[in-house]
Formats: C-alpha cells, sequence, structure tokens
C-alpha cells in the first residue's frame, strides 16, 4: 500500500491533494479500500455543493458495509469524477490519480490533517 | 469472549483471509480477491467453503421418526436412507425455530444439519420434546467439520479428490447423501448447497478436515477452484433467494410467510406450529417474503423501510449488490397487498430509491 508523500491525510481515510492555494483533490486511501473490500456503489455530491470540514459529503459501500466520506476542509465542490462511479473497480486500482472523488475551492486548511508519514503511523495502530 | 475456530483457521489465515467474527466463530469474510471475485468464481468454476460453524443434531433409535414428525414440517415418510429434505421447527405460534436439512442417513438414524446460532437452542427444543420417544439426541457440531464445494465443475473436483466413489457421488441425486467409501474416517457426502449451484456438502471428522480440504484445493486448482469467504457466501444465497434466518425468517415470521410452503407438508401430517399455519392459512397471511430489484441506484440493507404509494409497506430483510445480476436487489418482508412487478420506494438513509417487486429466486438456480 502507498500514500504519497506531497498529500494529506484525514483519520478518517480520505486524502487531500492540495494543486494549489485554493484548490484541491479529494479521494480515499489504500488503506480505506484495503478494508471496504469490493467497492459496489458511490454517492458523490452535486457540485456546487458546500461543506464544512467533517461533514458527510458522500458514501461509499462495499459488498458488506457502508461507509461515509468526510471532508477533509471547508469547501465547495468544483467538480465530481463521474467516470469512477461507473467504474468502481478502478478506484482500487488507482485511488490517488484516476480513482479521485472530488475537486473542491477552499479558503483555508481547516481540517485535522496529516502527513503521509504520519497517516502511515496512525494506521498502524488501526490494526 | 474468544471466537471459535474451525480445524482450518490457521490455513484461512494463512490465504490471506479476512477472518471476521461470525456468530462466536472467527471465520474467513474473504480471500485475496475480495467477494464479487470469489462469487464469480463459484457461478462459473467452483468454491470451497469453511462451514464447519454448522451444526450437527444426530437423532436415533426407534421413535426418532415420530419425535421428527412432530418436531418438523416436511414429510419424513417421503425420505428413505441416503436422502434428505429442507424442513423447518416451528414454535407452537408458528414461527420458526430454525431452518434446517434433516437427512435420513440410515434406519432410524437423522442427521439435522443446523444453523450455527441455534444449534444449542435446537438442541434445547429437540430434547425439551423428547417425552416418550425412544431416542437419543446427541449434538454432535464439535464432533463434525464441514466443507462446501459449489460451482458447476464441483463434479469434477469431487471425483479428482474421492476417485473411489466418483461414480457414486456424480450420480448422487439432489438432496442425496452417501457415506464414501474408504476413507480413513467417516465422511458423509450430501448433495445440496446454499449458493444456487450444483455442489457438494461433505461432513468430515475435524482430524481429517486440514488434509481434505488441501487435497481439494491442490486437486481442483486446474478446474479453478478457489477457497471463498462467508461474504461471497452471502451474495450468491442471497441472489437465489436462499433463506437466512435471523435475518429473512425468525421466531416473528412462519414459513407461509417465507414462502417456503414446500417444506411444509400441511395435509400430509401432525406437527407443532400447524394449528397456526391452519389459521394463518384460513385468515389469509398478512405478511410476504418477496424478492426485489433495485431500479436507482443504491445498495438496500437489512431493515430499511419499504414504502408503497407513500405508505410504509414493509422492511428490508437482506440487501446487497449481487454480482451475477451486476445490480443491488435483495428480500423484504412486505404486506400482501404487494405483488410482483410492482414498484416500491426503498429508505436508503433518507432518500427515496425505487425498487421493483421480483420472482424468488432472482438467479435462476442451476442445482439439479
Amino acid at each position: 500500500m502507498s500514500y504519497p508523500e506531497s498529500f494529506s491525510y484525514t483519520k478518517d481515510h480520505e486524502w487531500v491533494n492540495f494543486e494549489d492555494s485554493s484548490e484541491a483533490i479529494i479521494g480515499i486511501t489504500d488503506y480505506a479500500l484495503e478494508q471496504l473490500g469490493d467497492v459496489v456503489f458511490l454517492e458523490l455530491p452535486e457540485v456546487g455543493s458546500e461543506f464544512a470540514a467533517g461533514d458527510s459529503f458522500g458514501t461509499v459501500e462495499s459488498t458488506k458495509t457502508v461507509s461515509d466520506l468526510y471532508m477533509p476542509i471547508t469547501g465547495k465542490v468544483t467538480a465530481i469524477n463521474s467516470k469512477i462511479a461507473d467504474n468502481l473497480e478502478k478506484l482500487a486500482d488507482d485511488p490517488y490519480d484516476a480513482g479521485w472523488l472530488i475537486k473542491i475551492s477552499f479558503n483555508e486548511k481547516d481540517g485535522e490533517l496529516l502527513s503521509s508519514n504520519e497517516y502511515e503511523e496512525f494506521i498502524k495502530t488501526q490494526e | 469472549m474468544t471466537l471459535k475456530k474451525t480445524p482450518l483457521h490457521d490455513r484461512h489465515v494463512a490465504l490471506k483471509a479476512k477472518m471476521v467474527d461470525f456468530g462466536g466463530w472467527s471465520m474467513p469474510a474473504q480471500y485475496e480477491h475480495g467477494v464479487i471475485s470469489e462469487h464469480r468464481c463459484v457461478r462459473t468454476k467452483a468454491g470451497l467453503f469453511d462451514v464447519s460453524h454448522m451444526g450437527e443434531i444426530m437423532v436415533t433409535g426407534p421413535g426418532a421418526l415420530g419425535l421428527l414428525q412432530k418436531l418438523t414440517t416436511n414429510n419424513l415418510d417421503r425420505l428413505s436412507i441416503g436422502k434428505g429434505h429442507y424442513t423447518t421447527m416451528l414454535y407452537p405460534s408458528g414461527g420458526i425455530v430454525d431452518d434446517l436439512i434433516l437427512y435420513q442417513v440410515d434406519d432410524h438414524t437423522y442427521l439435522l444439519c443446523v444453523n450455527a446460532a441455534n444449534i444449542d437452542k435446537d438442541f434445547q427444543w429437540i430434547f425439551d420434546h423428547k417425552e416418550d420417544f425412544e431416542v437419543e439426541i446427541d449434538n454432535q457440531s464439535s464432533e463434525w467439520g464441514q466443507l462446501a464445494l459449489q460451482g458447476p465443475k464441483s463434479p469434477e473436483v469431487i471425483a479428482e479428490v474421492f476417485p473411489q466413489a466418483k461414480t457414486l457421488l456424480q450420480d448422487l441425486p439432489y438432496m442425496g447423501i452417501q457415506l464414501i467409501p474408504d476413507t480413513q474416517d467417516l465422511v458423509y457426502c450430501a448433495r445440496t448447497g446454499y449458493t444456487g449451484e450444483k455442489g457438494y456438502e461433505l461432513y468430515i471428522r475435524p482430524s481429517m478436515l486440514p488434509t481434505v480440504w488441501d487435497s481439494l484445493l491442490e486437486l481442483g486448482a486446474k478446474e479453478g477452484l478457489q477457497p471463498i469467504g462467508l461474504g461471497a457466501r452471502d451474495t450468491l444465497r442471497l441472489e437465489a433467494s436462499l433463506l437466512l434466518y435471523g435475518q429473512d425468517i425468525s421466531q416473528e415470521v412462519n414459513p407461509l410467510e417465507a414462502g417456503i410452503k414446500f417444506a411444509v407438508k400441511i395435509n400430509e401430517k401432525d406437527f407443532i406450529g400447524k394449528d397456526a399455519l391452519l389459521q394463518a392459512s384460513e385468515q389469509g397471511i398478512e405478511r410476504k417474503l418477496v424478492g426485489f430489484l433495485m431500479q436507482d441506484p443504491g445498495i438496500p440493507r437489512m431493515g430499511m423501510d419499504l414504502y408503497k404509494d407513500g405508505q410504509k409497506c414493509g422492511q428490508v430483510t437482506s440487501g446487497s449488490y449481487l454480482p451475477t445480476l451486476d445490480q443491488p436487489g435483495g428480500m423484504a418482508l412486505v404486506s400482501r397487498q404487494i405483488a410482483l412487478d410492482d414498484v416500491v420506494e426503498i429508505d436508503v438513509r433518507g432518500k427515496r430509491k425505487l425498487a421493483k417487486v421480483t420472482k424468488r429466486p432472482l438467479y435462476s438456480a442451476r442445482v439439479k
């Protein structure tokens, strides 16, 4: 399992790739996908929706469980990956690139974010 | 509480299974390739399940037939040595104590394969009704392991592992059971399963279980045989609309509501719960268990409410993404007004999603 160093992470297993000071891409980590098993349904928000850090912006379901997707930081959805919703098997294959979920615009990094090292340490405590 | 382990526990871990707590047992939910891949493997090739958590109760003696006729809804007069059938035990209310497969394995000797979570309850229930019947009731659950070999390639695989019984096993009729000759200990092989595919269930002594498991995986590999976890067992049985006790049926549901009238020979015999069923039948049942497939995206789960024309009309008892149908669906207990092909709404976490009431089984079984 890998966790790109330039990304930030949450304890709820989302990743954030900050493209610049106002745009970011969000997805879920290898670890989360490993835990979920086969993903069979993904519910993403409408473009234009606004969420506070920690809000649920959608759900991801595997054959056995459903999990909420949480906003790492406060922001407004500017795009959703509609391609991935129809090719869910790609999510596990390429979670950090083709498997992105939403793009947002934001003002500040107000959530509790972890570096890739911190996140790897965190998931060790989860096992 | 420590989880109970089957004799194959270490093998599951070595095969990188995700182990989960299943009714007090540590069982493999899935192996490396995941639920969907395992599900497809059983539908197209063959899969091997460790189902050693299932219970085995042996009822023997001259009074066994009489006691079991009284306790179960199917008619044991239809059995002979080497045959089994699906049946239920009922409370006087008509609610279900358990659903089980009952085999006649010898003269006055019956093997009851019962749900893991119900072993103690079932044993006690049978014991409490023993009265003057001349029987021995033996809970042998810890003396038997159980493997399920399921899928269209199962006959080829079983012949590889038990070549001495090739013809016997390949000719075994659906719901038949045979002792496999010339094995180091007793092995019963039944032509049954819980997947909607052709297959076998093997009752094996725990000491011999690892050897048989290893041989099956080794010799079955060329037919594409893989180990399958409980996750795929659930999606397979759900597509085949086979019931799960504790979800689709329970003490609160009678077999007429559950749509398993074929296991209730109400005109042929007396049994505990018959009066309640006759009354329910006369009045017309209020609820029924139906299959459904989702028309909107969203995964139905147990306990979600169903609505028809804005009125609550039932509850999902089992739901999942169904890999062979590539569509979510499941079973629901609904009011009797709901008809086949009706479109209903399911409350999926606050959002109403459309689903269509669909004939059971959702996936046409090829078991025979």
